[in-house]
């Protein structure tokens, strides 16, 4: 079974995953200057989903069993302190042991970025505009910014495999999950679903990872996080704003914005707003491109 | 019999000499003592003090066998435990328990870091006793014969827990080293770092932490609690360094009902003269306003919960 040796080597993967190359060098700055304040700690880590990832899984195995699941960065940092979290970021931001120059990837890590941060600044907006509580936002931010979490280890561990799978995508004129599960036995929400369990990631974090394809299906409780990841990700496809392999997007059915209670044209007025936070984010990183 | 015993007292670093004779040179170590039970909070230097008196009293009853409870791995909370001599002692039977900060590091490899050539003559692996090692975090512990132990995660800047021990109804608390949660983002929108999500968040959760320590004191019967610097040292330079003020110590503890409270983890640079004269200061201060009573740890004292 294909599958089974896909995830043996997914799972292999994501035990030393490192964060990616488009931040890596803000990240070592900013950690290693000992004059680093609170909130530029916080803006690279939640630039990174690997990074945030796993300082919430920090988090989350330093509180298991209290309860609550804390998704909230500022308050990882409040809680375990600047350094432990700067230390934690340093351990993460290293050099991809994979990353050989030579070798060819199916998607591009820093269009990937892109794409991923799109999305998760795209459902915060969406949860503002919602009316969502401001506490609960930032659960959808970590969402969107995680939601596509599995392709990494796809991309990186399975470099040839995945290669053919979007080569398929392309001829087939599929999206890019039913591909996935076509060539590699094996889609990129179950490959985070391995992430999320290495992580310790569960409640909305964890459902968007898993279900921001198959949201119509979808029974938890964490519906809205769920569909606004999608309706997101949708958003992020459709602008063209960063690139994460999918070319034939799958479209979110009318009712899922019914289900949201939100409008599908409310989509227009966010597209100068998210643009102006990834302004933000490459200025930030002082990235050219 | 509920007590505890202070073998280190000290913040830091070691500091012998004639200026800490009355309140004590020795890094933190704490033996509670709970009827036959023996735990230990720390290896500072003072443990080696413990071990010598472990060695002439206890062993007589039989093999050691004890918990020790590590607050933090900062370098003059364990400096202690190579010179612990029950380790060397075959039969002796230790459980340490501690916080670390990554899951890549363990407790045993902190730990027996120091007991390795380039530090000492003798290798962890050489040792007489049977050590456990049992990383913990925000937990509840059984630890047998009616005793528990209760941790809470306090404010340093590496992961330090707090332990609140309790035995027949009574209770004894340490929190050091520690200082208040506080918000460590800004929160004046005109600063440039200004971002209002962390602004609030930051709040909220110094808020809820702050709270989660005051329950974890609530009327302990010995407080033992982390006062390295005065209010006007802390505010003029010693934010973020993870020390706690006297005057947040006495306040805390008034307002949660402790009975004593021990002033703990005292600045390297104080004299017993200072000591002294602080812990005048604070005794008069309080009094006739609160039941609490107060005083600078001293080492070798013991105290009956």
């Amino acid at each position: 079974m294909p599958g089974s040796e896909n995830i043996r080597r997914v799972r292999e993967y994501v035990v030393g995953m490192p964060s990616l190359p488009t931040t890596v060098t803000k990240v070592l700055e900013v950690c290693n200057n000992p004059k680093t304040s609170p909130i530029d700690l916080d803006n690279v880590i939640r630039l990174d989903p690997v990074l945030m990832g796993r300082v919430l899984k920090l988090i989350n195995s330093a509180y298991y069993g209290l309860g609550t699941q804390v998704t909230s960065l500022a308050r990882a940092i409040i809680m375990l302190g600047i350094n432990t979290v700067k230390n934690l970021a340093l351990s993460t931001a290293v050099v991809d042991r994979f990353s050989d120059k030579g070798a060819f990837r199916a998607i591009n890590m820093d269009g990937f970025w892109r794409h991923s941060l799109c999305v998760g600044v795209t459902a915060k907006l969406i949860a503002r505009r919602r009316g969502v509580d401001p506490k609960a936002v930032e659960e959808y931010f970590a969402a969107g910014l995680l939601h596509d979490v599995g392709k990494i280890p796809l991309n990186n561990a399975l470099p040839d495999e995945y290669v053919r799978t979007m080569a398929l995508a392309d001829r087939e004129r599929l999206p890019l999950f039913l591909a996935e599960k076509r060539a590699l036995d094996l889609d990129h929400c179950e490959a985070g679903r391995v992430v999320a369990e290495s992580w310790k990631l569960g409640g909305a974090i964890a459902d968007a990872i898993a279900f921001h394809h198959t949201h119509e299906s979808y029974r938890g409780d964490h519906g809205d996080v769920v569909r606004t990841v999608a309706v997101a990700n949708y958003f992020a496809n459709r602008e063209g704003i960063g690139f994460s392999g999918n070319l034939f997007p799958d479209k979110p059915g009318p009712e899922v914005y019914g289900l949201l209670d939100m409008e599908k044209s409310w989509l227009e007025e966010l597209e100068a707003p998210v643009a102006a936070e990834i302004e933000k984010a490459k200025v930030f990183l002082k990235l050219t491109h | 019999m509920f007590s505890l015993t202070i073998w280190g007292d000290r913040g830091s670093m070691p500091t012998p000499g004639p200026d800490t004779v009355l309140f004590g040179g020795n890094t933190s170590c704490l033996e509670i003592r709970a009827n036959g039970r023996l735990v230990i909070v720390d290896a500072g230097s003072g443990i080696r003090q413990l071990g010598d008196k472990l060695m002439r009293e206890d062993i007589k009853k039989g093999p050691i066998d004890a918990d020790i409870f590590v607050t933090h791995t900062h370098w003059d909370h364990i400096m202690g435990f190579p010179m612990f001599t029950p380790i060397y002692v075959p039969g002796t039977k230790l459980r340490i328990h501690g916080p670390i900060t990554y899951e890549e590091d363990t407790l045993d490899k902190i730990f027996g870091a120091q007991l390795s050539y380039r530090y000492w003559p003798v290798r962890q692996e050489e040792l007489g006793a049977k050590i456990e090692y049992e990383q913990i975090k925000e937990t509840t512990m059984d630890l047998g014969g009616g005793l528990t132990v209760q941790t809470k995660y306090l404010n340093h800047p590496i992961l330090c827990l707090g332990y609140r021990f309790e035995f027949e109804g009574k209770s004894i608390v340490t929190a050091y080293d520690t200082e208040p949660f506080r918000n460590v983002f800004p929160t004046d929108p005109a600063d440039p770092q200004y971002d209002a999500d962390a602004a609030r968040e930051g709040e909220e959760a110094a808020r809820e932490e702050n709270e989660k320590l005051l329950r974890f004191y609530r009327g302990a019967d010995i407080l033992v609690h982390d006062t390295q610097y005065t209010a006007k040292e802390y505010v003029a330079s010693k934010v973020g360094w993870g020390h706690s003020s006297f005057e947040y110590a006495v306040n805390a503890a008034h307002r949660t009902g402790v009975k004593r409270l021990l002033l703990f983890h005292h600045d390297p640079n104080r004299s017993d003269a200072e000591l002294q004269e602080l812990e005048i200061f604070y005794q008069e201060r309080v009094r006739g306003k609160t039941a609490l009573e107060l005083e600078m740890a001293r080492e070798g004292r013991t105290y009956i919960a």
